[in-house]
């Protein structure tokens, strides 16, 4: 985050939704541009209770993919609560090849990112707090002169609505708020590790391609970021490049010795690799670490593995290189 | 009675092919997935004991319940990392699924419908 501290304060209390909370004007960040609209954002309106597939379809359309609101919806309603739910929406995205971004708590990566012409995938809950009403719309911009927030929202092609109840809505629903990257694009008030999680996510949902693309620019972008390389040796693994993967995660290990995970991974690899005594080593170093861990039970299994390998007479494959203590 | 056996087919052509999609390592064998490698880093441990699969099958089950079609639900299983699947099945019955103010407005209208009938409120008369 490169704004300043009394901005994101003013900001965040203009955000919790009080009634002295201040109009927009007076919590935005000094650089950031008074109006913005992003007029040429598709628009779909919702049929009943689908306002979770038409938001997703207007955020990927913007970002490139070739969707409508029919095909998101197999992928995110769920008929039996008449709505989707937040998880299932990060997931579809994924799905679609992009990397979805949670944004922070604020409102100032939501003005970074309309800044950026990215639109932004907002939770509201236009009920009460007892009884609410949840609703996903898109945040396309707006406007600090007249105080109000540009929405696609529902069957509303171009809502107007007051900042502050803008605000109200999107805290009551929780403050959450994602954005969809082409992977490999990176914010420029992107955090660390929100990045590299998101990329992480991309990995689980097998999305491969996607998230090495997100990886590589994570690692350009900050090199020591332990969890960078260990997706990049995680992506190389299962790519079969065991020396690019061997690579990664000694430098993951290099810059996070206490990381099991890495170890863990880096013995797994030197037992393919024809490595077993390196292999042991490694991974009674990660059963240490990994010890009182959610981690303990998957890197027993990788020990027990490992232990009941044959000697193997060929030689390691990894051979030259410096392995940690 | 070809119907019949369509039928039949079918179904075990869909449960066959969960079958086999949920036979898939969603990793290579020994080796931690990023997104779970990041999850035990963090200090919460909130779901340090629960079952990765368990959580998976538990997702799939209140999916099916709440009425997803059943060659969905595999593809939206496989789209999210254990930690999300865990999170999911703790919290489905309460998280907030977006849908729209229909629902809301409706009770209220039908409350208000029912005060006007019994006399509490007379709102719906013309002046």
């Amino acid at each position: 985050m490169n704004r300043s501290a009394p901005a994101v304060a003013a900001l965040a209390v203009a955000l919790t939704g009080c009634a002295a909370s201040p109009p927009l004007a007076d919590g935005l960040a000094r650089d950031a541009p008074r109006s913005i609209e992003l007029s040429a954002t598709p628009f779909y309106p919702q049929e009943d209770y689908q306002c979770g597939p038409a938001a997703l379809a207007t955020l990927l359309r913007a970002s490139g993919v070739e969707v409508e609101p029919g095909t998101i919806a197999p992928e995110v309603f769920v008929p039996g609560l008449r709505g989707s739910l937040q998880l299932e929406m990060i997931g579809a995205t994924r799905r679609h090849g992009r990397l979805p971004y949670v944004l922070s708590t604020t409102a100032d990566e939501m003005v970074a990112e309309l800044a950026a012409g990215r639109p932004v995938l907002v939770l509201q809950n236009l009920g009460a707090e007892r009884l609410p009403a949840w609703h996903y719309a898109v945040l396309i911009g707006y406007d600090a002169e007249r105080n109000v927030a540009f929405l696609r929202s529902g069957r509303t092609k171009r809502e107007e609505m007051r900042w502050q109840r803008f605000a109200k809505t999107w805290h009551r629903g929780g403050r959450f708020a994602f954005t969809t990257l082409v992977p490999g694009e990176i914010p420029t008030h992107a955090e660390a590790s929100r990045y590299v999680e998101a990329a992480a996510g991309l990995e689980a949902a097998g999305e491969r391609r996607a998230a090495a693309a997100a990886y590589d620019a994570a690692i350009v972008r900050w090199p020591n970021e332990p969890q960078a390389w260990l997706g990049r040796g995680n992506i190389c693994y299962g790519d079969g490049d065991r020396n690019g993967a061997a690579d990664a995660y000694l430098r993951a290990i290099l810059l996070a010795p206490a990381d099991a995970a890495a170890r863990n991974n880096l013995a797994q690899l030197l037992a393919d690799a024809g490595c077993p005594d390196e292999a042991r080593k490694q991974v009674e170093r990660a059963a240490a670490l990994a010890a009182g861990t959610t981690l303990a039970s998957v890197v027993a299994t990788t020990r027990a593995t490992i232990e009941s390998m044959a000697e193997r007479p060929a030689g390691c494959q990894l051979g030259d290189r410096a392995w940690p203590d | 009675m070809r119907i019949e056996r369509l039928r039949r087919a079918c179904v075990a052509l869909v449960s066959l092919s969960l079958l086999s999609v949920g036979l898939q390592a969603p990793a290579a064998a020994g080796v931690v997935g990023t997104a779970e490698a990041i999850a035990a880093g963090r200090s919460d441990g909130a779901h340090a004991t629960v079952d990765a699969a368990l959580a998976r099958d538990d997702v799939r089950a209140k999916l099916a319940e709440f009425g997803v079609d059943a060659a969905e639900i595999e593809g939206r299983v496989a789209a999210l990392s254990e930690v999300e699947l865990q999170m999911l099945a703790d919290q489905i019955e309460q998280a907030p699924a977006g849908g729209e103010l229909l629902a809301v407005i409706g009770i209220v209208f039908v409350v208000l419908l029912i005060l006007e009938f019994t006399g509490v409120i007379d709102i719906f008369k013309k002046a």
